[in-house]
């Protein structure tokens, strides 16, 4: 999913100052005695996180969700059938407590955890209370719900830009809007003709299109998990919010201020599996600030956990405190720029090649990332199954960039110089980080080419819906793995059908050995056709300039005991405050 | 007692004459003698040539060369990122929180080449500083300028009509001063500058945001305050006129036949010239501070530009890291904004008809 570390708006802010103000000038409300005051949490049993960034929540609806955040937020309120540990990326059983596969791959069925019930957050009460239905009785957690998320997820109304990865179940595709027939196919909107039935009350069954080793991984997503009909039914768009909102997993919603803050508030009717504990820690309260507020709350002792914005980098890393404090890891995620490739100037190859050649990536990690992250010379990142590996392949734009080599494609282009290019935009999420290295960027195309781009910023919501509907020239994501396999990547990116592919562009060939891949069992045959792929990909016809691979850099106060993710987001229920 | 005060009479009538001097030169006079309207001057006449000499660009214009930097040590986009956050030496004598690399927890390259230090991206701050000093005044001229034509021409057609003109005038002024200034800009850089991807060649909008990016951002910005800045104006000059065009001088002129537009020009602007000035000076700074308002905020110039406000909020997330780069453009934009008000103070005294001929 796209990966955003902070988020800065100037509208955001505008926002969040005029919320912050709001109750001020409102009257108070009233508290009784068991409502909780959601900006007076007891430190001992609350955890600050201000590893959120700046701007909303883009959404809590599993079936919408594609960002981290939204993610993160997700994965505490649902579980899905399966979980990925978040340190190994290894499939641990979530919802389900063991699954089937049939002995030509195609039909996998998993068996339901029984008793797990549905819970909102009562607002009166302060408590997180069972769902119950219209005759009183508890709602669980059962096979229908599941069913029913992933029904939702690829019905084509719902518009979900993550369904695609769904297309592995059977008429999946054809239903959700994907076939060559697109809305004229027979099977469209057809979700009871989709490859998925519950068998019964706590019994799934998948029927796929095609074998695919890594499903269970994909069982794990946001897109399959159980979701409450009933209340989808009933309050429409509206049933995320957090006075609506019901789930089942390791924490419940308890408060939602729109660009202000969140908190989780830990589920007792959580059983706690081996997997996914019980929670430790009563509440989790994430607010919305750029990275450098967050830190100085950090420094300031109100956030346990921050990122480390990049100017405090050197100060970070050289303080007897902080140095001991920062932990800096590979993340499974990689940063990348992406041409629209319909746009001029970047219509043509040789100008994306020029581009893509003049830029410095170990410049970048050096002197302006500083978080130990390897330059990027492909989209897939080293370290999942079947990623090309740069100890063993050699291809992509050089490290260090080549300035020369950058000329001569710009002069090979039709344009043939700088001067001759239209006007250019590069648009980036309001991030400092992003904006910084937006500069640094700029600067080296216009040392090394001569050409002077525009620098445009958006929030993050407002930016995910640009690439959606009109993709600038070029335009700045990272993208963290669902499942760790080079399938989430390259074909899970960059296939022209993918709705994560914002670059517009298409290639048969690309496509084809994708496909390929992802049926393939030999390790080695995998690799070496993601390396094909990815040639064309950032070499043959350079769709994307890649930069870094991530790594995490994080300050966590020494009283709390955590994990460290190594995918982009957190699993809170596994930390513990020991104050 | 007679022979006494005839002996001191003629001494007093001579010191009370001297050569006749227009307002102008007695205002000058009196000025001078402020000393912080004059401090007030000589910065701003400093930043001025800083400002047309940060680089050559007045030759490069003639020869069609690109601009080489002269004032200015280096560009001001010109990145070495192996220096970044670089400082001079003598700043860790000031900030005794900037310890340098070798020191027990410190951190602080040092680069003695950089005499302010170096922004993140190794760029040299006082580079940066002095070109940002263009865009300070661009907007100390621009904003002015704005409202000395619209404003006051708008003031004097009111004033000087009169009735049913004016009050249609006035009113629709008292509407545009319930506009929001600062929304009306930033709302006009969220359709222009965000969704810049989305403009069609040849509509309005991309011809506007071409006209902006070739000024690197600032044309917006000069919309934005020129919109905005007349008002007032307007409304200051149509006060004149009014209390103005009721004196016998006006009335006599009407009388020997002078037309409207002599009467304009020859007799009421030339006196109400003094309030309008003092008013402008003292509004420059609210239009710098703008500026540089806008620019913290991210919807002033464009990166790489350096303006004083966005090199303010770049360093201001580095405040506690590398205290230099938030202090220095925050004490050159300090700097302008006062010299603009002691020099305006200055003129409000010197230009005071009460206080004419004293001392």
């Amino acid at each position: 999913m796209f990966s955003r570390n902070i988020v800065l708006t100037v509208l955001g802010l505008l926002v969040a100052v005029s919320l912050i103000a709001a109750p001020v000038s409102a009257a108070p409300p009233v508290k009784g005695n068991n409502q909780i005051d959601f900006e007076n949490l007891p430190p001992k049993e609350t955890l600050f996180s201000a590893l959120f960034g700046a701007g909303d929540i883009p959404t809590l609806d599993p079936s919408l969700a594609e960002d981290t955040t939204s993610i993160q937020m997700g994965l505490e309120l649902f579980v899905g059938l399966t979980r990925l540990n978040e340190e190994t990326a290894e499939v641990e059983p979530g919802m389900a407590t063991e699954w089937k596969i049939s002995d030509d791959g195609l039909v996998y069925t998993f068996t339901l955890r029984k008793g797990i019930p549905w819970v909102r957050f009562d607002r009166s009460t302060g408590e997180v209370v069972v769902v119950e239905d219209e005759q009183g009785n508890p709602r669980y957690v059962t096979a229908h719900d599941f069913v029913y998320g992933v029904k939702r997820t690829l019905d084509p109304k719902t518009g979900s830009n993550y369904a695609y990865v769904n297309w592995i179940i059977k008429n999946a595709q054809a239903v959700n809007g994907g076939s060559e027939l697109g809305d004229q196919d027979p099977l469209y909107g057809k979700v009871d003709e989709i490859g998925v039935r519950a068998v019964d009350d706590y019994t799934i069954e998948y029927t796929l299109a095609q074998p695919a080793a890594f499903f269970p991984g994909i069982a794990s997503m946001w897109i399959n998990w159980a979701q409450p009909r009933w209340l989808i039914e009933e309050k429409g768009e509206k049933w995320i919010e957090a006075e609506n909102i019901q789930s089942y997993g390791p924490y419940a919603l308890g408060d939602w201020t729109h660009d202000v803050s969140a908190t989780l508030v830990a589920n007792p009717h959580w059983p706690g599996t081996e997997a996914v504990p019980k929670p430790s820690i009563k509440y989790i309260h994430f607010t919305m600030l750029d990275e450098s507020p967050s830190f100085a709350n950090y420094e300031a002792g109100l956030a346990d956990v921050s990122g480390v914005p990049l100017t405090e980098m050197d100060r970070v890393k050289a303080d007897p405190v902080l140095s001991k404090e920062l932990s800096i890891a590979p993340e499974l995620c990689s940063y990348y720029y992406g041409f629209n490739v319909t746009k001029p100037p970047f219509d043509d190859v040789n100008v994306r090649k020029a581009f893509s050649w003049a830029v410095n990536r170990q410049a970048i990690v050096e002197n302006v990332t500083k978080g130990g992250q390897e330059p990027a010379r492909w989209f897939s990142r080293p370290g999942l199954t079947a990623a090309p590996d740069p100890a063993k392949d050699d291809f992509g734009p050089p490290v260090a960039g080549d300035p020369a080599k950058a000329k001569e494609f710009l002069a090979a282009s039709k344009y043939g110089s700088a001067d001759k290019l239209p006007e250019i935009t590069l648009m980036v999420n309001q991030v400092e980080a992003h904006v910084k290295i937006a500069e640094a960027i700029q600067q080296m195309w216009q040392e090394a080419l001569g050409v002077k781009v525009n620098l445009v910023t958006q929030e993050w919501k407002v930016y995910l819906d640009t690439l959606d509907s009109d993709p600038p020239q070029v335009w700045r994501l990272g993208w963290c793995y669902d499942y760790p396999d080079a399938d989430n990547f390259a074909r899970g990116v960059f296939r022209s059908d993918s709705g994560n592919n914002h670059t517009r562009w298409k290639n048969a060939k690309f496509d084809q050995l994708v496909d390929q891949a992802a049926i393939e069992t030999d390790l080695d045959k995998r690799r070496a056709l993601y390396v094909e792929a990815e040639k064309i990909l950032v070499e043959e016809d350079a769709a994307i300039i890649p930069i870094y691979w991530y790594t995490r850099v994080q300050v966590t106060k020494p009283y709390v005991t955590r994990t460290y993710s190594i995918g982009g987001h957190e699993h809170y229920e596994k930390w513990k405050i020991n104050k | 007692m007679g022979v006494v005060s005839q002996a001191a009479a003629a001494p007093r009538v001579k010191e009370l004459t001297r050569p006749p001097t227009s307002l102008w030169a007695d205002a000058w006079r009196r000025l001078l003698r402020n000393k912080a309207a004059v401090l007030g001057l000589v910065i701003i006449v400093l930043i001025l040539l800083v400002a047309i000499f940060a680089d050559d660009s007045v030759v490069a214009v003639f020869t069609g060369r690109d601009p080489q930097p002269l004032l200015a040590p280096r560009h001001f986009a010109k990145q070495s990122l192996e220096n970044n956050n670089a400082i001079p030496y003598w700043l860790t004598h000031v900030f005794p929180t900037l310890k340098p690399v070798g020191v027990e927890g410190g951190y602080a390259k040092i680069n003695d080449t950089y005499i302010l230090g170096a922004d993140y991206n190794g760029r040299d701050l006082l580079s940066r500083i002095i070109y940002g000093t263009r865009v300070s005044i661009a907007v100390a001229i621009v904003g002015p300028l704005v409202s000395l034509v619209v404003g006051v021409s708008v003031g004097i057609v009111a004033g000087y009509a009169g009735g049913r003109t004016d009050n249609l005038i006035m009113r629709f002024v008292d509407i545009m001063y319930g506009f929001p200034d600062l929304l009306f800009i930033i709302l006009l850089m969220a359709l222009f500058r965000s969704t810049t991807s989305a403009a069609e060649a040849g509509t309005l909008r991309a011809v506007l945001t071409g006209v902006d990016n070739a000024m690197g951002g600032m044309f917006f910005i000069f919309v934005g305050i020129g919109v905005t800045a007349w008002m007032s104006m307007s409304r200051l000059t149509r006060g004149q006129i009014l209390s103005l065009k009721q004196k016998e001088f006006i009335e006599a002129a009407r009388a020997v036949g002078a037309r409207d537009g002599r009467i304009i020009w020859r007799h009421i602007v030339p006196n109400i010239l003094g309030p309008i000035v003092v008013a402008q000076t003292l509004n420059i700074p609210q239009y710098i501070s703008t500026e540089a308002f806008l620019s913290f905020i991210g919807l002033g110039v464009q990166r790489p530009t350096p303006s004083w406000g966005s090199m303010i909020a770049d360093g201001a997330s580095a405040i506690r890291t590398y205290p230099n780069q938030a202090i220095f453009p925050a004490l050159a934009l300090a700097a302008v904004m006062f010299a603009f008000n002691f020099l305006g103070d200055g003129l409000r005294d010197a230009l005071d008809p009460r206080l004419k001929g004293t001392d």
